[in-house]
């Protein structure tokens, strides 16, 4: 069974100290036996981005934790597409496939406020936007087949030009042309991680729900550390186990060592959970 | 007493596998490995180990296709310049990072929190090459029509970098800007709660050559990256730069300007000239006419390589500016070039930089002439090829430089402000 918890840079950490704080906190969580390094930070209304930010930190912290799962939350009604799609599949790339995204609504308020009244959403529209973010991203890293890349220094050939094209997508709130300047990457697309947002039409790769909650696909079932031994026995089969209340090093041990051993702890994220990779529409049939 | 940071400044700016367009089929060139996380931290250590100031990398906000035809045989510039740098941040102690960000198609929210958390991951070393973005073919990538009209993209990107710093001084219990936050481009009425950034904000660096770009940099930048065809035009557009500066009621010497220079080395001068040969030659028809195809924004690979250049077939469809690609292509048609010696030719000057072919000993007196001549304050060094150009430069050219006094011997500070000889910010 799978372990994932939230990791976001404490107020205190600003400054050197602070820094070698945060840096041995992320090694800590992986050596405690942490499969899935959630950066975001916990909020009353659900996980929401975090104090740094995450496309950044990610490939940071995959340097430092090199054998754990690294899954960025973004601002999903103030985030860009284009430059999202570009900077995971360079991420995905640089940690070997071991990264998932998780665009979350929560904490966007103080977005609104920072990016101005353009990001407001009239009531009501949230689950769209949020969906159209989702399509137009996936839509980019499709813009390449998977074996576009040839590489063959002898005959010239960098790649094959009939495997990448132009994907035009027009949602409601985005429009890209493509294609995306970045390959498609190792996992096809980094595991699209959600928590809530029921009414989403795109599928999600993993949920993180509580054990009372009805969510289909592959669960992360939310629990803090004193009501894991309930959740193990009643959620026996869940895919993983997502610990709240911000678990210390010495909270992930103590979690690790009553649950059952991960089943894959090598490879993408992708493989390790199990989850299908996703089929490229454009991709031609081989004959 | 020798300034121990030294006269000379060094930057290596990495594009993709390196700089010529042919680079990345030579065959100490390693093109899978710009998809590998070892070849970030070792080629980071490698400039670190040279002492340079920084690493730059390069943006794009569109892919290399003209009229929707990817081509086959160039390379991928470079994967997305924050990831590489976060990694490289990872693996060194020292050397600065230096990410180009566009102004037009971001928001300063999202711009500002990415630097704070760059500086932040890597202690004091973030520095921002600001773009405008002058290529066509972004816009439609974020739902855009067309580019902002080029003056415009000047008046945003001021704009934008106010409001950026009114982001960072905020995070660092700063006094916030009302103007910045309310203007013709910008209206918003609160920060990001992200850490304040160790140098206060990302060294500011610019790189437009035009009276709007360098007004722009004499107010703002702190380094400047510039094409200098000889020591002549590199030092009066340095003493031009000079002379904006303190008009702007700034010290000139607070400015490094750094041309691009793009290298091949040697042991003896004909080593140096066959492998510039070796790199001509990998750069066979179908590649050069590629990457003359992805500058004009027409796909040249659908006629035969042999015929003159259909000037009129191309302005009838190119995704560029018409007035532009008249002007690059006309003296060529008047030569009465096929496309395939057009294309040869574009790819021997590649985007109208020299190529500096040499020993390392010739380097090291190339690049002593231009500081004593006031043509630069050092060198944004752009490798024909990667990593062994680099490498070799590191281990020639830069013992060379630190014997004569050039170069510092080892770093002076831990963040980028220091390499740069800039004070605290006030």
């Amino acid at each position: 069974m799978f372990l994932s918890a939230c990791l976001d840079l404490l107020p205190e950490e600003s400054g050197a100290p602070g820094f070698a704080h945060y840096s041995s906190r992320a090694k800590a969580a992986e050596d405690a036996g942490l499969d899935v390094l959630i950066l975001g930070r916990e909020t009353a209304g659900g996980i929401a981005p975090g104090r740094l930010e995450a496309l950044v930190t990610m490939p940071w912290i995959a340097g430092v934790a090199r054998r754990a799962a690294v899954v960025g939350v973004l601002p999903a009604l103030h985030s860009v597409p284009f430059h999202v799609a570009r900077a995971l599949s360079a991420i995905d790339f640089l940690s070997d496939g071991r990264t998932g995204w998780m665009p979350a609504v929560p904490g966007g308020d103080r977005f609104d406020h920072a990016y101005g009244p353009a990001y407001t959403l009239p009531a009501g529209e949230t689950v769209a936007k949020y969906d159209d973010f989702i399509r137009a991203t996936q839509a980019l890293w499709d813009s390449w087949d998977d074996d576009a890349l040839v590489l063959d220094k002898d005959r010239g050939e960098y790649l094959d030009s009939t495997k990448v094209r132009r994907v035009a997508y027009e949602g409601p709130y985005f429009s890209t042309m493509g294609p995306l300047n970045a390959a498609r990457p190792p996992q096809g697309h980094p595991l699209l991680f959600r928590e809530g947002i029921s009414a989403a039409t795109t599928p999600a790769d993993v949920r993180l729900a509580a054990a009372d909650e009805t969510a289909s696909g592959a669960v992360f079932v939310k629990t803090d550390l004193a009501g894991l031994t309930g959740t193990l026995k009643g959620e026996p089969s869940a895919l993983g186990i997502h610990l709240t209340g911000n678990p210390s090093a010495a909270d992930i041990a103590a979690a690790r060592a009553i649950m059952p051993a991960a089943s894959a702890v090598s490879g993408t994220l992708r493989d390790r959970l199990g989850l299908a990779r996703p089929i490229n529409p454009f991709t031609k049939a081989a004959l | 007493m020798a300034n121990p940071n030294g006269r000379l400044h060094l930057w290596a700016f990495l594009q993709g596998i390196g700089f010529h367009p042919g680079g990345w089929r030579h065959a100490a060139a390693t093109p899978s490995a710009v998809f590998q996380r070892d070849y970030y931290e070792r080629t980071a250590r490698t400039a670190e180990k040279g002492c340079f100031d920084a690493i730059v990398f390069g943006d794009q906000l569109q892919g290399r296709d003209a009229a929707g035809r990817t081509p086959g045989r160039l390379a991928i510039p470079t994967l997305d310049p924050f990831t590489l740098l976060s990694v490289m941040a990872g693996a060194t102690n020292n050397i600065g990072l230096v990410a180009t960000v566009s102004t037009t198609y971001n928001e300063p929210g999202e711009v500002a929190a990415k630097f704070a958390a760059l500086d932040y991951l890597s202690q004091g070393r973030a520095g921002w090459n600001i773009v405008t973005t002058a290529h066509p073919n972004s816009a439609p990538n974020f739902g855009e029509a067309e580019l902002l009209q080029k003056s415009l993209r000047y008046q945003r990107a001021q704009a934008f970098l106010d409001a950026a710093e009114l982001f960072w001084r905020a995070s660092c219990g700063g006094p916030v800007d009302r103007q910045a936050m309310h203007n013709a481009w910008f209206q918003f009425d609160g920060t990001l709660d992200f850490p304040c950034p160790p140098q206060g904000r990302p060294v500011i660096v610019q790189a437009g050559q035009s009276p709007d770009g360098r007004d722009f940099a004499a107010r703002s930048a702190e380094a400047i990256f510039c094409p200098a065809p000889s020591i002549e035009a590199g030092r009066e557009f340095r003493d031009d730069i000079r002379t904006r500066v303190k008009a702007a009621g700034r010290d000139p010497d607070g400015v490094k300007i750094m041309p691009g220079l793009a290298i091949v080395l040697g042991d003896t001068e004909e080593a140096a000239e066959r492998t510039h040969a070796q790199l001509l030659e990998l750069a066979d028809d179908g590649l050069c006419i590629e990457y003359l195809s992805e500058s004009i924004g027409y796909d040249l690979t659908v006629h035969n390589p042999n015929v003159l250049i259909p000037l009129d077939e191309i302005l009838a469809t190119c995704e560029f500016p018409k007035g532009d690609i008249t002007r690059m292509l006309t003296p060529a048609v008047e030569k009465g070039q096929t496309i395939a010696e057009l294309s040869r030719g574009y790819v021997k000057k590649p985007r109208g930089h020299g190529i500096f072919c040499g020993t390392p000993e010739q380097m090291a007196n190339h690049m002593e002439t231009w500081i004593n001549a006031g043509a630069c304050d050092g060198f944004t060094l752009q490798p024909g090829f990667m990593p062994l150009e680099l490498d070799l430069f590191c281990a020639e050219v830069v013992p060379l430089l630190q014997q004569r006094d050039l170069l510092r011997k080892e770093y002076q500070g831990t963040m980028l402000r220091d390499h740069l000889g800039l004070g605290a910010l006030a």
